[in-house]
């Protein structure tokens, strides 16, 4: 029996959570039943933390090549192939460097910071399932609590910027704080669009919607509004995640890292976690409810429920992730930095009332035009 | 121009301008990078460039020319006079001063000393600045009592083997004598003859 044969044959079945299961099916009989629901837990706690971590040493890397590709250089060659250990590197040097907490500044608050940034993060990480039956918390409401925790990481920016007791930090959070309310609204308005025809929060269930047409029955080709709303939704996501244009909370050339200039060592990485994080969380959301999730051509090859599905389906929205980001680095080192009146207006004037044509549009469309053919 | 006109206009411009902006990003980052790997690769270096000297020593006629053309006075030089001979001791550059003028290479009326195109040059002590020209063909004085030796025992060793010889064919002077003219060789000439 061949390798490949002996994975498709191992049956697992798909909307319940595989750990919890195989846990349950080796438990021996003299461990409390209580124990299995935690050891899954950990598990996830473990997944959960790894992939972030993971992902922001790969994301550092692929932003380092990419941005130099894009000058015309190489970017880091030493450490390894092309340079893929030097995240690995930085790590230990980050490990390495004095943990410094300025005088003058408010120490509890300078501390909980960036723990209560990477913490939010992960906590809306935990709503990422890893394929259709590998998953921390099959959440019924998972992409209103990615948005919700998500946005929780403004609130220990301000506290950064504020204990740092220096000005060009207060200045970096002053401006989260008043970007935060102009990209929040049509970030959650734009991601409406795909709620109306997916009919569910769930992101799972959103993926399994879009199946069908050898895998490439996405919502962004069901209806002419979901374009214009990725748009919005991508432009959302960039001042989400504090990347350029919108990386005003940072602007490393006037804010000298703006909320995080204070910041050294082990607690600048968790921010920099977060950053990447953020990234790959928000990119998965626009591949859920735009270009659907698990489901590509590989996926819909394979037989449903068995292992090498899961694999698939992991592969697919992974690569997926990382496309979001590489179009958000490509359009980090294309575009400048806009100025604090540029992103009000942008927000308010612009990505706001398009986004709510873009709802009212859509709802048209599937009320009444998409019946037409798909009764 | 009404605002609603305004309105539109300035969202077309501004998701043209970004994808315009993205085609240019995106070309160049399909395109090879100009940048090289440098210790491995390196830029070709102008013939003209001005990088550590390295001087002809034979040519030099220690006129103190470049010495004293030179505006931060960084170069010695030391010889003694044997004649038309010259028995050099010294001709260093210093490092630590040399501005790469070139002002020192024009007034040589031998055209002895050069601008190289060696420019990474890195020492551990500064006192190596200090940048020996001559040590590059070894005509110090040293070498020169060396050099004087060793051709000193050569003659000496040929000398010895020479008067060897001598004296093995006077031992090995009874010879018959050379009257037969070897296989092949021209006949004597009249005047040759005895």
């Amino acid at each position: 029996m061949s390798a490949l044969a002996l994975l498709q044959s191992a049956e697992l079945g798909s909307g319940t959570n595989q750990i919890n299961e195989l846990l349950a099916k080796v438990k021996p009989d003299f461990v409390p039943g209580w124990a299995v629901p935690l050891t899954a837990v950990m598990i996830g706690v473990g997944l959960v933390v790894g992939l972030v971590s993971v992902n922001a040493m790969f994301g550092t890397w692929m932003e380092r090549k990419v941005s130099g590709h894009i000058q015309c250089r190489y970017g880091p060659m030493r450490a390894g192939w092309h340079g893929w250990l030097q995240p690995l590197a930085d790590g230990v040097k980050l490990l390495l460097k004095e943990d410094l907490v300025p005088k003058g500044a408010d120490r509890v608050l300078f501390v909980l910071a960036p723990a209560l940034v990477l913490a939010s993060m992960l906590g809306a990480m935990a709503a990422f399932p890893l394929s259709h039956g590998f998953f921390f918390a099959d959440f019924d409401m998972g992409v209103f609590m990615i948005l919700a925790l998500s946005s929780t990481t403004t609130i220990g920016v301000v506290m950064a910027g504020w204990s740092s007791n220096s000005k060009w930090s207060l200045y970096g959070s002053m401006r989260e704080a008043a970007q935060v309310v102009a990209y929040e609204i049509p970030l959650g308005i734009s991601l409406l669009v795909p709620l109306m025809l997916a009919g569910t929060f769930n992101l799972i269930e959103a993926s399994e919607a879009q199946s069908g047409l050898f895998g490439m029955n996405w919502f962004i080709f069901r209806n002419p509004f979901m374009l214009p709303a990725f748009v919005i939704l991508f432009t959302a996501i960039l001042a989400e995640t504090k990347r350029a244009p919108f990386d005003l909370p940072e602007s490393e050339s006037e804010l000298v890292a703006g909320f995080m200039t204070e910041y050294s060592g082990i607690r600048w990485s968790f921010f920099f976690m977060e950053e990447y994080a953020a990234m790959f969380l928000f990119s998965a959301v626009a591949a859920f409810f735009f270009f659907g999730g698990f489901e590509s051509p590989l996926t819909h090859l394979l037989p449903e429920g068995s292992v090498a599905h899961q694999l698939a389906a992991f592969l697919t929205i992974t690569v997926k992730c990382f496309a979001g980001i590489f179009l958000m680095m490509w359009v980090r080192w294309t575009l400048p930095r806009v100025r604090i009146d540029q992103v009000m207006t942008l927000g308010y004037k612009y990505l706001t009332p398009l986004a709510l044509l873009c709802v009212l549009g859509a709802g048209v469309w599937e009320a009444l035009i998409a019946p037409l053919w798909r009764s | 121009m009404s605002a609603t006109t305004k309105y539109i206009q300035n969202v077309v411009r501004s998701v043209k301008s970004t994808l315009v902006g993205m085609k240019i990003t995106g070309k160049y980052l399909l395109q090879k990078p100009i940048t090289v790997q440098y210790p491995d690769e390196r830029l070709p270096i102008p013939n003209r460039y001005r990088g550590i000297h390295y001087l002809e020593q034979e040519k030099c006629i220690l006129c103190l020319a470049c010495a004293r053309a030179c505006p931060i006075d960084c170069i010695e030089m030391d010889a003694i006079r044997h004649g038309k001979e010259l028995e050099w001791i010294s001709f260093t550059l210093d490092y630590q001063k040399c501005m790469f003028c070139e002002l020192c290479v024009y007034p040589c009326p031998k055209d002895c000393i050069h601008m190289g195109t060696e420019y990474a040059f890195v020492t551990f002590d500064r006192s190596e600045f200090n940048l020996d020209l001559l040590s590059f063909k070894g005509m110090a004085r040293e070498a020169k009592t060396r050099m004087l030796e060793a051709e000193a025992k050569a003659k000496a060793k040929e000398e010895a083997k020479l008067a060897k010889a001598a004296a093995a064919k006077t031992a090995e002077a009874p010879a018959p004598p050379a009257d037969v003219p070897p296989a092949g060789a021209p006949p004597p000439t009249p005047e040759e003859a005895p």
